[in-house]
């Protein structure tokens, strides 16, 4: 077979994504159709700018979706006689296929590669900063609420982890010695269980006055609760479907401990400023508790600035994960995640530069449709 | 340079529209609005927020932003059309020719550059003066506005200096140019009413001097009435009426100027007998205007298939000074007519007491490092010794300006704060130490607050019914769900909204409506007291009244007691049963509500009294302006904490102020005062506000009788003060129908106050002497020469308001003269004509308007004989 021209390959590569293009089609259409009922979500149609991230966003969520239809190879399957090959080389010993973005120092195909490694960034990032943020909410809003010395200690302990290198604090973590000593596990059991006592007050405090309600969404809470618990912290699920590589659980947990002071801050700061509104004092004379106010009087009219700082975080997150996997920390090294495909490309940059430029394209457009995507939101939660 | 000579009028607006263009398409702000402003004229521009009356001042300074356009009319300065001017013409003109003054001083100054360098700007770049001179000139500038110390003032940054110093600074700034035209918008609505009663008296008196012409910006008619020469109403973007200020108050011809008037509470009104009458509906959104009238909709007159079939234009009132309003039946309202009364109601009488606060003191602790604790700790004494009694369906009002710890009161009231000292009891119960976290539910249920902020009082991500049911669960009213929500429904059926509004958001309902859903929560636990933290100030004034209305309606209804708490004292006049007067967290005076609007006050009282401004031109009030600020309540001044800024201290032997505090004194008329001044000094105070017309003042006319013996002794020592003026002429209105019961009433009381001249007689003249105390100056015999004959009044008074320039107001003024008939004016030689004019500050508008020939042909041969010589009918 003949090596494909850039233009076949361009037009080879579009066509692969037709799972992702139909996708995107439909929820867009679907999106628009309905943009007026649909709240803040609906209103990012209005922009040029939000839809943009919002579409590029997608796009890396969908090709992680349909990522076993759209890559032509198994991430990790070498074929000999493709080292290095240049992109549009037909694939050795393979009717009909071609390493379309060329091979690595492996043999194995950038394209596929790339295409999965959207999987590795998008499983652990969006969570991780999930995380981050039920644990900053948690202390932030207490922090701000109470002020005095809880806010005093809160507010230093942050200070504390934000002024240790971040680097550094991941070569600590993922460090042998250190997993051996249990320290990770240790810091996943207390950060893990933020998301259960966030949960549970906030159903405590909304549902005083209907028991009922009340019961049902504690035991729902608990019991699903409990069980991803003990699958993800301690690797120890009865029915063994919550699991987490130990690999993964310390590059998990270290995401979320450095993030979460960020986002302590952020909230600490929210609240110092709503708690002082009219509604706030409303509340506090009808005698509503201080979690109730906490949660339902002051976190929902925190959200626009939450939200847009969700998505930025989540970009930085990604570039974080990238970084960690270019220093090789956390990940195994055949994962084809992107930060550890830019690293394997690195090595032979000047004489082939194919495999590490798709990756490192991949990357930017992800982070750069979080910032749009991000900047869409706070134009148009400004704007109502 | 950008100046110009023109000799015509400085600003004239021409049918102009201005539009904003969106997303959502053209949007309409200001349509057909057409105004002239000479030399020398104050132009006030009057209407609610969203009306189009900033936008004006915007397109005046051609500063509309990028979405805003000029699609129709002109804008000329002195002659020139503004939208034809290049950009590099305009920014000359600009801070130059034409300064505006902003609401918000700290916004309008650079935070990061001193005074003094910010105002050097203005020339060194317009006129490009060097540096001394300019900074000669800035120390010039600083000294007109009143400012000490004007070195250390140039020399200081913006947040050194208090709201009030701030905005002398920005009018300091606006007028280094020597501009000839200021537009103010809304330059003192961020100020307190006695700050704000400084600056007011500041802007009239640099008007004068400089003979600048000013578009003056408001939704207060009263401020407008103090300081303009004319006024425009607007209303949705378009001019409705203009006319100078008597006409417009005196005569008003459009339905909504009407409104307005009749809804804001104006010394007579009173909460049972004369009950303010609000106008219904709500103001449209521009993109949601009705056809024809915009005002149709909401008014009384409207006649369907006529007020909604064209557009209408303004229509000139003939006979009046260029009298226009935008309304088809002008002519045919009956615009005499007695008001249709409001629904009038029984006053109720107060039952046992509720509230009773006793010797109650809140402190706090302010430490100078929360961090680490060290450091001292500073005390605020935000309340000092409060004592308040309030019964069952009483409503006591707490007045004061910001920072005087009315707020604090009801905060500790509410269990948000405990107190520090004293007694603070519930039917009984001590309630200041409980916070909100320990009370019971009845003890929550049974107290409860409507917040001042429309906008903050609400959650704004719930929706309105989740919001009224979520209080009825806390308090367990209604045994189920469907019991409170039917309940919740109820609420807003009392507080007159639609049921559909409990699925709304906040952010659907106008400011009006989501204080009716504070209120509606307020009152959703049947409370035995509500404490109301100014409930209406932040709500336009047609909306005011109706919320005001419904507040006293439920809470006459269900007997509860209300702690109403504002700074506005003609509200608190209008609704309240008692008032405490508060300054510096020191109750200053208390009382029944008649007894402290009528003297013996205490002095600050008085000094809140003068600054509240009325928009009647009958009133005529005292002027007395306080000096600098409130101090700060973390070093508050020794002894009596109004001392400072009192202009009655130096009647109080020794240094008695200064050392100790005073005690409360019961007054005879029923009142309260903490007031060193001797019994026989508080006998000599004036009323502050007096009404001139028919209607008698409640307030004022019943301790009159009481009065005037201990006043009848001052004439003698102060006769010598000021012009020499017949008894009571003053403030009579000749031409009005005054039953002679009233009359004689009222000449008693103000007979004393006649002599003191100048300092009472007028506020035109009160307001060219600020230390009108003094009144008398060597050089008033010298003026006085020009003045023109007097006479004591006669039987037979001519009606002057029928000399076309002359109202009530002006009469008044004229009757202080001596000055009863046609005659005398048609005397005039061209010296005491100019005495007058100047006396009046007229600017030569006796002349302009010929009073002389007008007099002449009113006293030979009264109305006939003026329609003989001007073909038209006196008014």
């Amino acid at each position: 077979m003949e090596p494909l021209s850039s233009g076949a390959i361009a037009i080879t590569i579009i066509q692969l994504f037709w799972p992702t293009w139909l996708s995107l089609v439909i929820v867009f259409a679907v999106s628009i159709y309905f943009k007026d009922v649909l709240g803040l979500y609906g209103k990012l149609f209005n922009s040029w700018v939000g839809m943009i991230g919002l579409g590029l966003v997608l796009f890396w969520v969908f090709t992680a979706l349909w990522a076993d239809y759209i890559a032509t190879f198994d991430p990790i399957e070498q074929i000999s006689g493709m080292k290095n090959k240049k992109p549009g080389t037909p694939a050795r010993g393979v009717e009909d296929a071609w390493y379309l973005l060329g091979g690595d120092n492996l043999a194995r195909d950038v394209f596929s590669r790339m295409v999965y490694g959207s999987q590795e960034v998008l499983k652990i990032a969006p969570a991780a900063t999930l995380f981050a943020f039920m644990v900053g909410i948690t202390l932030g809003l207490p922090a701000g609420y109470y002020t005095g010395r809880l806010d005093t200690f809160l507010s230093f302990l942050a200070n504390l982890v934000l002024a240790f290198p971040v680097i550094l604090l991941f070569y600590l973590l993922v460090t042998k010695e250190i997993v051996q000593t249990g320290i990770p596990m240790y810091l996943a059991a207390v950060l893990f269980l933020f998301p259960i006592i966030f949960l549970l007050t906030l159903f405590k405090t909304k549902f005083i006055a209907n028991q009922r309600t009340l019961v049902i969404t504690w035991a729902l809470t608990l019991v699903l609760g409990l069980w991803a618990y003990s699958g993800l912290a301690f690797n120890a699920d009865p029915l063994g479907v919550w699991t987490m590589d130990p690999n993964l659980l310390n590059i998990f947990v270290s995401v979320v401990f450095v993030n979460s002071p960020t986002v302590f801050r952020i909230v600490r700061g929210l609240t110092l400023d709503i708690k002082t509104r009219d509604y706030v004092a409303a509340a506090q004379t009808r005698g509503e508790g201080a979690w109730y106010i906490m949660l339902w009087e002051i976190l929902p009219n925190a959200r626009g600035p939450l939200i847009v700082d969700f998505c930025l975080r989540i970009g930085y997150t990604t570039i974080l994960l990238g970084t960690l996997g270019f220093f090789g920390l956390g990940v195994s090294p055949e994962s084809p995640d992107w930060g550890s495909t830019i690293n394997d490309g690195r090595k032979l940059l000047s004489i082939y530069p194919h495999p590490a430029l798709p990756p490192a394209f991949a990357l930017m457009s992800l982070v750069l449709g979080l910032n749009l995507l991000a900047d869409g939101l706070r134009e148009q939660s400004l704007k109502d | 340079m950008a100046r110009w000579e023109y000799d015509g009028p400085i600003l004239e607006i021409d049918k102009l529209s201005i539009s904003f263009f969106t997303q959502r398409g053209e949007i309409p702000a200001v349509m057909d609005f057409s105004c002239v402003v000479e030399p020398g004229e104050a132009m006030g521009l009057v209407g609610e927020s969203g009306c189009g009356k900033s936008t004006v001042a915007l397109g005046v300074m051609m500063d509309l932003g990028v979405n805003g356009r000029i699609v129709g009319g002109s804008i000329k300065f002195k002659g020139r059309d503004l939208s034809t001017m290049t950009n590099e013409e305009l920014r000359d003109i600009r801070g130059s020719e034409i300064a505006m003054i902003y609401q918000e001083p700290m916004a309008s100054l650079n935070p990061a550059m001193k005074i003094g360098k910010q105002l050097m700007e203005v020339p060194m770049i317009h006129d490009g003066t060097s540096q001394e001179e300019a900074y000669k000139l800035a120390l010039d500038v600083v000294e007109s506005v009143r400012l000490p110390d004007p070195a250390r003032i140039l020399n200081s940054y913006p947040h050194q200096l208090s709201g009030g110093q701030q905005q002398r600074i920005v009018i300091a700034m606006a007028l280094m140019s020597k501009p000839s035209l200021l537009i103010l918008d809304e330059p003192t609505t961020a100020l307190d009413v006695t700050v704000e009663a400084g600056i007011v008296d500041l802007v009239k008196e640099l008007g004068e001097k400089y003979g600048t012409s000013m578009l003056f910006i408001s939704h207060n008619l009263g401020l407008v009435l103090e300081t303009c020469d004319r006024l425009c109403v607007m209303y949705s973007g378009e001019a409705v009426e203009t006319g100078s200020i008597e006409d417009v108050f005196n005569k008003m011809r459009h339905p909504y100027t009407q409104g307005l008037f009749r809804s804001i509470p104006l010394p007579g009104a009173d909460k049972n007998a004369r009950p303010l009458i609000s106008i219904p509906g709500n103001f449209p959104l521009p993109h949601e205007r009705p056809p024809g009238c915009n005002f149709g909709p909401r008014c009384n007159y409207f006649e369907a298939g006529r007020c909604d079939a064209q557009d209408i234009l303004m229509d000139v009132i003939e006979g009046d000074d260029r009298h226009a309003s935008r309304c088809l039946k002008f002519q045919e309202v009956d615009w005499g007519a007695e008001v249709e009364a409001a629904e009038q109601t029984e006053a109720t009488e107060p039952g046992e007491v509720v509230l009773n606060i006793q010797g109650m003191k809140k402190y706090y602790e302010v430490s100078a490092s929360s961090m680490f604790g060290g450091g001292e700790t500073r005390t605020v004494k935000a309340n000092e010794e409060v004592n308040i009694e309030a019964r069952e369906a009483e409503t006591v009002a707490l007045v004061g300006e910001s920072g005087c710890g009315k707020s604090t009161l009801a905060r500790v009231l509410l269990g948000l704060e405990t107190k520090t000292d004293g007694t603070a009891e519930m039917k009984g119960r001590e309630i200041g130490d409980i916070e909100t976290t320990e009370r019971d539910n009845n003890t929550l249920r049974s107290i409860q607050m409507v917040f001042q902020n429309p906008f903050d009082t609400l959650n704004p991500s719930q929706k309105v019914g989740t919001q009224i049911i979520r209080v009825l669960e806390k308090f367990g009213i209604g045994g189920s769900e469907s019991e409170r929500h039917k309940r919740m429904l109820e609420l807003l059926d009392l507080v007159k909204l639609p049921r559909e509004f409990s699925e709304r958001m906040p952010r659907q309902l106008s400011g009006g409506q989501k204080q009716r859903i504070g209120i509606a929560r307020a009152f959703a636990g049947e409370p035995d007291v509500v404490v109301a933290d100014e409930p209406v100030s932040a709500l336009d004034v047609s909306v005011q009244a109706a919320v005001t209305e419904l507040l006293m309606d439920i809470q006459r209804k269900a007997r509860t007691t209300m702690l109403f708490i504002s700074h506005d004292l003609s509200i608190v006049r209008y609704l309240s049963d008692k008032v405490v007067v508060m300054y510096l967290g020191h109750i200053v005076e208390q009382g029944d509500t008649e007894s402290v609007f009528s003297p013996p006050y205490h002095p600050y009282t008085e000094a809140l009294l003068s600054a509240v401004p009325i928009a009647d031109t009958s009133v005529t009030k005292k002027h007395v302006v306080l000096e600098g600020d409130i101090p700060s309540a973390i070093n508050p001044p020794p002894g009596c904490p109004f001392q400072t800024r009192c202009a009655w201290k130096d009647r109080v032997p020794g240094d008695l102020c200064e050392r100790e505090v005073p005690k409360m004194r019961e007054m005879r008329s029923g009142n309260a005062i903490k007031c060193h001044l001797g019994d026989n000094i508080l006998a000599e105070m004036e009323p502050v506000i007096v009404v001139s017309d028919g209607k008698a003042e409640v307030p004022a006319a019943k301790p009159a009788a009481k009065k005037a013996p201990a006043k009848a002794a001052k004439p003698a020592a102060k006769s010598s003060d000021g012009p020499a003026m017949p008894k009571a002429a003053t403030l009579m209105d000749a031409g009005e129908d005054v039953s002679d019961s009233t009359k004689a009433n009222q000449e008693e009381e103000k007979a004393p106050a006649a002599p003191r001249g100048k300092s009472t007689a007028t506020k035109a003249t009160a307001a060219k002497e600020p230390a009108a105390k003094a009144a008398a100056s060597p050089d008033t015999s010298a003026e006085d020469k020009n003045r023109p004959p007097q006479m004591d009044k006669p039987s037979d008074p001519d009606n002057l308001k029928l000399i076309s320039g002359v109202g009530p107001k002006l009469e008044g003024v004229l009757n202080g003269l001596g000055i009863y008939k046609f005659e005398q004016i048609s005397k005039w030689k061209k010296a005491e004509r100019e005495w007058v004019d100047g006396y009046l500050k007229f600017k030569g508008r006796i002349d302009r308007d010929d009073w002389v020939k007008q007099a002449k042909a009113l006293a030979k041969g009264g109305a006939e004989e003026y329609e003989k010589v001007f073909g038209k009918k006196p008014r």
